[in-house]
């Protein structure tokens, strides 16, 4: 991921160039914006992915921005996930559409959890970590979970508000 | 042990976790840097030593929340907390809320805005320039793929400039990731 971790997403997914004003804006945040990214990279791409490999980080994100449609961010973990080589199940997690085959699966217990705490969060209880620890997952790995799954969220919350500053 | 706390409230709470803290006395250095122990600040939050079992990403987290919290310049502290507020309110995070709307009050000395969101919650009727916020936090936690236009303009006409928009859009979506971590990987129980 080495020009990853030069190019801000964000910028490169809202297209912001040199001469754009919501650039400028971005840069009177430049501590944030920084961290920003480097919480992207300890994200995505830590230095060790441990139980989450880096193609499943990236589809999940995908699907995770798919589920908000926000077109520029799928665009870009899709890219990602091909990037980190996913391939066969890992890739179409990337589509909210798809279920393992096996739904007691470490896999389809994960995505489920994906899926409620993206989209509807007031709704976990206890009861949904008890099943990720049922489907195999260690502390660190729920941690690690919650983690990925509350920086896409963030990150799709950033570039829609910056959407309106950026076209209103 | 007291009861989990369920409902929205203003009264002191405590934060128990359903996973695993660091145990402290355990900590590798890396968790020690990244949970910024000192030998004169050693007391650290369970919700903290939790986050810690992902060191990487606990340690460019704690720096930018405090960045979109606390930077000089741009949009009022107390505008900061109110988009705080709109997101935990969304995302029914009890114990969030609590802080939030806490410090709210301590920075605004206008407690009548915080009892009006607590008794009508995302319904809340506020004057103009924290309706404008609140209503805005509360859209984009809600609907981030169909944030209304009119919002937004609602904003620009109170008068907000586009840094303090900025601030406001970044104080919204960092509760967008603390809810997610605080409401799901545990709950609040009243102080005893």
């Amino acid at each position: 991921m080495t020009t990853e971790t030069t190019v801000d997403v964000i910028d490169k997914v809202l297209g912001l160039g040199p001469s754009s004003p919501l650039l400028a804006l971005r840069e009177q945040r430049a501590k944030l914006k920084h961290l920003t990214q480097t919480s992207y990279v300890a994200a995505l791409h830590p230095a060790d992915p441990r139980n989450f490999s880096y193609a499943e980080r990236a589809t999940l994100a995908a699907r995770m921005a798919a589920l908000w449609t926000s077109q520029e961010l799928l665009t870009h973990y899709r890219d990602l996930a091909t990037t980190e080589g996913a391939s066969g199940d890992v890739l179409s997690i990337a589509d909210p559409a798809w279920k393992p085959e096996d739904e007691a699966s470490r896999l389809a217990v994960i995505l489920r959890h994906v899926d409620l705490v993206t989209k509807n969060p007031k709704a976990a209880t206890r009861e949904n970590i008890e099943k990720l620890y049922a489907a195999g997952l260690d502390d660190r790995d729920i941690v690690t979970l919650a983690g990925i799954i509350a920086f896409v969220n963030y990150q799709v919350l950033v570039v829609a508000g910056l959407k309106m500053l950026r076209d209103n | 042990m007291s009861d989990a706390v369920h409902e929205f409230t203003l009264d002191a709470l405590e934060w128990h976790p359903y996973v695993q803290p660091v145990d402290l006395q355990k900590a590798t250095p890396e968790q020690l840097d990244a949970l910024k122990v000192t030998p004169s600040n050693t007391k650290v939050s369970a919700y903290v030593l939790v986050l810690a079992q992902e060191t990487e990403m606990l340690a460019e987290r704690s720096p930018l929340f405090n960045d979109i919290m606390y930077s000089d310049g741009g949009l009022s502290r107390g505008g900061r907390e109110l988009g705080a507020l709109a997101a935990s309110f969304v995302n029914h995070c009890i114990y969030c809320a609590q802080v939030h709307a806490n410090r709210f009050i301590q920075l605004e000395k206008r407690p009548e805005v915080v009892d009006e969101i607590y008794t009508n919650g995302l319904e809340a009727d506020l004057g103009e320039y924290d309706q404008a916020l609140f209503n805005f936090g509360v859209d984009l936690t809600a609907h981030p793929d169909n944030v209304g236009v009119y919002q937004f303009y609602h904003l620009r006409e109170t008068g907000l400039s586009d840094l303090e928009i900025l601030d406001l859009i970044h104080s919204v979506a960092i509760f967008g990731w603390a809810n997610r971590l605080m409401h799901t990987l545990g709950e609040p129980h009243r102080k005893d």
